[in-house]
């Protein structure tokens, strides 16, 4: 049965090339860019490279105080001090990685400016997160104590400050002035993990706001439990501890929280203390893409109709046979997500060279994206429903086609 | 003649009704796209109120300098006078974090007659501020070193808060209230606007306040209009002496290459825009072109009827323009309803302009659109020859 189907679907799409144009053009054009969409989105949202464990990670981002009379509202990195005082002592949490937001700074090789970023990180922040050390190793507990003037590089900035040279562990990188030590070079990070990509590590003893008592500061941590299962317990318990933490005078409530890691960046960007944003993000985005859909699948079902109606003396000789209109709606359904696969193939095309194009002009520092087989099945999942959506309406007019009128045209 | 046209849409109101919402949607999408191209072309072609080109800025951390306000201030004193010694530098101020396209705001509201002026950006400068970007002054003067003692606190003003506020009168040497209304500041004068959030956004409102020394333990910035010649050279000696001065860390910019950053944010993600609807509405151009031709090869028997019975080729052709163009009156008619609602709403702080010329901009568009996809069957039609037409039934 499918198999007529198949052959009766590419018959009429040779029938009439002009229209097989339009759909196809219009079907590829518009899966080409979910399917580019969909890769960014699964780059900004899966595990990604230094960052594999995040299913039983929790992030720390920012700290946030209000009075809720005056209406103030003060948001911020946390401090060091409140990340080892507190966080630290919390008894799911089986390692902390701390690290500062990034810092600028410049340094001047052969007359050409260098804008290097740094990060201050501890010792276990290299051992949660999996860096691929090119060259040399990670900075130890020792180090930090002793504030050594030791610094984790980026592969970029090895070249760009270096050059050509082979091997640089051992050599001197100067950053505000400070001749820091080469002891590791690490695989660059893409700009989308912004907890995580710098051009320089460097240990956080060296940083001059560690000692400081506040609460707020310029740092951030990732928390991992034991495993995943023990994920709930841990957020429980840092929800906790963060009740007991002194609100400063000025202000009555303070919220800090530890999210996973898409919730993370939806609070970032869309919520605040009290609401982690997730629902407002995925609404809108879901929003956006239905927007989006709408000009093509209508397009998509004007000429569906169009097509489909060419064909009513078909129909009515198969009505007239006996067919039910449950059979004729399914056949044009699946003519229909055979055209839209067809068109799928053509977008995938189009979109491994528009990513082949995006990741060639390096429009995010570092951003890798790729065809890789979660972004597949998503865009699986948009070409059923691009399908539907525009199959649907047409089988169903045709389907409530008059036989005697059908018939009458010829 | 159109009583019969609308007959036939009528006629086929359901085969219509796709077409319609068709035109309706595609309008919509090509009014979000014309509203922000507006929008950005009304600012950009404004006049940018300063220079930037040759303009770094220096942002250190100042936790290690002295935190004794005398001592501080001769400091700054200091810094300021071996900076300026520099062959290199021409002009040097101190300013707050908010400096032109520094991704830095800070407003205040303001208070004139019970009325509230909210969204103010309150910049802090230095004396030499105005010499450094080169801004122009519209009337008034600018601030002078002895202003920092005088009773009322001066501030200068820039055109369109002047214009929010005093209308077109006089705003020099008139008071006007900070944001409670406790407090009286004299206004000095009133500059250009300076674009200082890029080529694409408006000045907005904005007021200048003088640094003073209370205002140097959040001090963190520094700008300098260099002179030709100053380059890497230069530049990584002046790094190393603002990093030995202040004992921290420090990072020179240069404001033309902020701007392209600044720019870039508004630039790239119009481009992809513009891509995506371009691409849309090829789409719908095609779609229009198909479902008009194969309307026109279903009616070949009423064409040829026509034909047969003396009308010309090119009144054949002019029904088939005439019947698209007014299905697409009917949709935009719909569309610009709810195209109104926007400059109405005043959503999104557009200028009520930029809408309406989107919204006149747009029906053009559709209109072109609409008349281009119906041209050529409708030249199709007036081809038909009567005797083929009429042999077919």
């Amino acid at each position: 049965m499918l198999k007529n189907y198949f052959k009766i679907a590419i018959a009429v799409l040779k029938r009439r090339k002009f229209f097989t144009f339009i759909s196809l053009f219009g079907i590829s054009f518009t899966l080409t860019i979910l399917m580019v969409a969909t890769a960014f989105m699964d780059k900004v949202l899966s595990p990604d490279y230094p960052d594999y464990k995040r299913n039983r990670s929790l992030y720390v981002t920012s700290m946030e105080f209000k009075n809720s009379k005056e209406g103030w509202m003060n948001r911020s990195d946390v401090s060091y001090y409140f990340l080892d005082h507190y966080v630290s002592t919390l008894k799911t949490v089986q390692k902390i990685g701390i690290s500062s937001s990034a810092k600028a700074s410049n340094a001047y090789v052969n007359n050409k400016k260098l804008v290097i970023e740094y990060k201050y990180t501890n010792a276990d922040f290299w051992n949660i997160l999996e860096y691929k050390f090119l060259e040399g190793k990670a900075f130890q507990q020792r180090e930090i104590d002793n504030a050594e003037l030791v610094a984790v590089i980026s592969e970029e900035t090895k070249k760009d400050y270096f050059g050509d040279e082979q091997n640089v562990i051992g050599k001197y990188i100067s950053a505000d002035n400070i001749n820091y030590r080469v002891i590791g070079v690490v695989s660059n990070v893409s700009k989308t993990l912004q907890n995580f990509c710098a051009d320089m590590y460097i240990p956080y003893t060296l940083s001059k706001d560690y000692k400081s008592t506040n609460l707020m500061g310029g740092f951030g941590a990732v928390l991992l439990a034991k495993s995943e299962a023990d994920l709930p317990k841990m957020k429980r318990e840092y929800d906790l501890m963060i009740k007991k933490v002194p609100i400063p005078k000025d202000f009555d409530r303070l919220y800090c929280n530890a999210d996973p890691y898409f919730a993370s960046m939806t609070r970032r960007i869309a919520g605040d203390g009290t609401n982690d944003g997730l629902t407002k993000a995925i609404s809108i985005i879901s929003l956006f893409v239905l927007l989006f859909l709408l000009l093509p699948t209508i397009n998509l079902v004007n000429i569906n109709i169009t097509r489909i109606m060419e064909r009513s003396s078909e129909i009515g000789v198969r009505k007239a046979f006996g067919a039910s209109s449950k059979t004729l709606v399914y056949q044009f359904i699946i003519e229909n997500l055979i055209l839209t696969f067809l068109g799928a193939l053509i977008g995938l095309v189009l979109s491994v060279i528009v990513i082949y194009l995006i990741n060639g002009a390096n429009i995010v520092s570092n951003m890798r994206l790729s065809m890789n087989f979660t972004v597949l099945c998503y865009s699986l999942i948009a070409c059923v429903f691009f399908g539907l959506l525009s199959g649907v309406y047409p089988a169903w007019r045709m389907s409530k086609l008059n036989i005697v009128k059908a018939l009458k045209a010829q | 003649m159109f009583k019969h046209l609308f007959k036939l849409i009528w006629n086929k109101r359901k085969q219509n009704f796709l077409f319609l919402s068709e035109i309706l949607v595609s309008f919509l999408v090509i009014f979000a796209v014309f509203s922000f191209l507006t929008y950005y072309y009304q600012n950009y072609s404004k006049p940018l109120g300063f220079d930037y080109k040759k303009v770094w800025s220096i942002y250190y951390e100042n936790g290690e300098l002295t935190k004794n306000r005398d001592s501080l201030a001769i400091f700054y004193e200091n810094l300021n006078k071996s900076l300026k010694s520099m062959p290199q530098i021409e002009e040097v101020t101190f300013s707050s974090g908010n400096f032109p396209y520094s991704d830095s705001f800070m407003s205040t509201g303001l208070t004139q007659n019970g009325k509230k002026f909210n969204m103010v950006s309150h910049f802090v400068v230095g004396t030499d501020y105005k010499k450094v970007w080169n801004v122009s002054l519209l009337e008034g003067r600018w601030f002078m070193p002895e202003d920092l003692v005088s009773k009322n606190k001066g501030i200068v003003i820039n055109e369109t808060l002047k214009k929010a506020v005093f209308g077109n009168t006089n705003a020099t040497g008139k008071l006007i209230g900070d944001y409670d209304d406790k407090e009286k500041m004299k206004v000095l004068g009133v500059v250009q606007d300076v674009k200082s959030n890029g080529d694409f956004a408006p000045a907005g409102n904005a007021m200048f306040v003088q640094l003073d020394s209370g205002y140097y333990r959040d001090t963190h910035n520094i700008l300098i209009k260099v002179r030709e010649g100053a380059d890497a050279n230069f530049e990584s000696q002046l790094y190393k002496f603002m990093a030995t001065s202040v004992k921290n860390a420090v990072e020179i910019k240069h404001l033309d290459q902020m701007r392209d950053s600044k720019n870039g944010v508004t630039i790239i993600p119009m481009v992809i825009f513009i891509i995506i609807a371009s691409f849309l509405i090829i789409n719908v151009a095609l779609g229009l072109f198909g479902v008009l031709w194969y309307n026109i090869n279903k009616r070949k028997a009423e064409i040829g009827l026509r034909r047969a019975i003396g009308a010309s080729g090119n009144s054949v052709s002019n029904q088939l323009i005439m019947e698209a163009m007014i299905l697409a009156t009917i949709s935009l008619i719909v569309g610009c309803f709810f195209a109104v609602q926007f400059p109405l709403m005043s959503v999104f702080n557009i200028p009520a302009s930029a809408y309406f010329i989107a919204i006149l901009l747009s029906v053009i568009f559709i209109y072109v659109l609409v008349l281009l996809c119906s041209l050529y069957p409708g030249k199709q039609a007036a081809a038909i020859h009567p005797a083929i037409a009429l042999h077919e039934e």
